[in-house]
């Protein structure tokens, strides 16, 4: 399963004072705290962390069909490889591993996390839209040679979406996520 | 401290980080934080750091994840009150 997480950097330093007592504890290992305070650029890292733990929280949560949780310490976040636009993570969860590409750009960042190293998705980015899920609707349509007008958005027990066709639950893997001025979603083609 | 005295208190902290002002106006145990209030998961640690400031008590991981509705936050409060 995947999962995805975007950040709106604006939008990000507005509503959050990562500075405060307590914030980087409640979120962060020792080990990701030193990553972030070690940084260049220690917002960006923190919300690149943040987005890791975020996108593979919904990748495992998809996968186990499990209750929705906050516990973003037990995902343990670790830079593989990358620059400044583009990172490798890998992510552990107990015993389960999940790799991460993010691409970072000058306003947001956008998260993939999979248990595949190499997953092949197609993802859409928009800003000041609200379309999103209509572009997701558009893109199932088209992997799956279905009727746009027939596919609708539910949600499951565990508030996990997913899309059906008149009476029957399509079977595909996505993820949506929103922040700010920003929306993305990812679908898995595989 | 009645539980209405703790919901009171309750609906102070999280009313900052509520993206969906109308979620507040039908605020009770029933209220989710994330689906009713549309509160960021960024905004989740605040909640948590502010009810351990207001109620002097420690919120730790084990209880940090379940706590996603008023109703989850007050049996945690209470729970972590009757321990002081």
């Amino acid at each position: 399963m995947i999962g995805n997480d975007i950040v709106d950097f604006k939008r990000a330093a507005l509503q959050s004072n990562w500075q405060r007592r307590g914030f980087l504890e409640k979120l962060f290992s020792e080990n990701e705290q030193s990553l972030i305070l070690n940084s260049e650029f220690p917002e960006r890292r923190l919300w690149l962390l943040w987005a890791m733990k975020e996108a593979t929280y919904k990748a495992h949560q998809r996968r186990f069909k499990s209750p929705r949780s906050f516990n973003p310490k037990q995902f343990n976040c670790e830079i593989i490889a990358g620059d400044t636009t583009s990172v490798f993570g890998k992510i552990q969860i107990r015993d389960f591993s999940y790799y991460t590409h993010t691409f970072i750009g000058e306003d947001y960042l956008h998260c993939t996390a999979s248990q595949f190293q190499q997953k092949k998705t197609v993802q859409k980015i928009l800003s000041h839209s609200s379309e999103i899920k209509q572009e997701l609707i558009q893109a199932v349509s088209e992997l799956k040679k279905l009727p746009q007008a027939k596919i609708r958005f539910e949600k499951d027990c565990n508030f996990i979406p997913f899309l059906m066709c008149d009476n029957g639950k399509i079977n595909c893997d996505f993820s949506i996520s929103h922040h700010g001025i920003f929306s993305a979603f990812v679908l898995s083609l595989t | 401290m009645t539980d209405k005295e703790l919901l009171e208190k309750l609906k102070n902290i999280v009313t900052p980080y509520v993206q969906d002002k109308e979620g507040l106006e039908n605020f009770d145990e029933d209220t989710d934080f994330l689906n009713d209030l549309k509160i960021n998961s960024a905004n989740l640690v605040d909640v948590i750091l502010d009810v351990e400031d207001e109620f002097d008590i420690e919120i730790d991981n084990d209880s940090m994840n379940d706590m996603l509705s008023v109703l989850d936050a007050k049996n945690i409060i209470q729970f972590k009150l009757a321990g002081k």
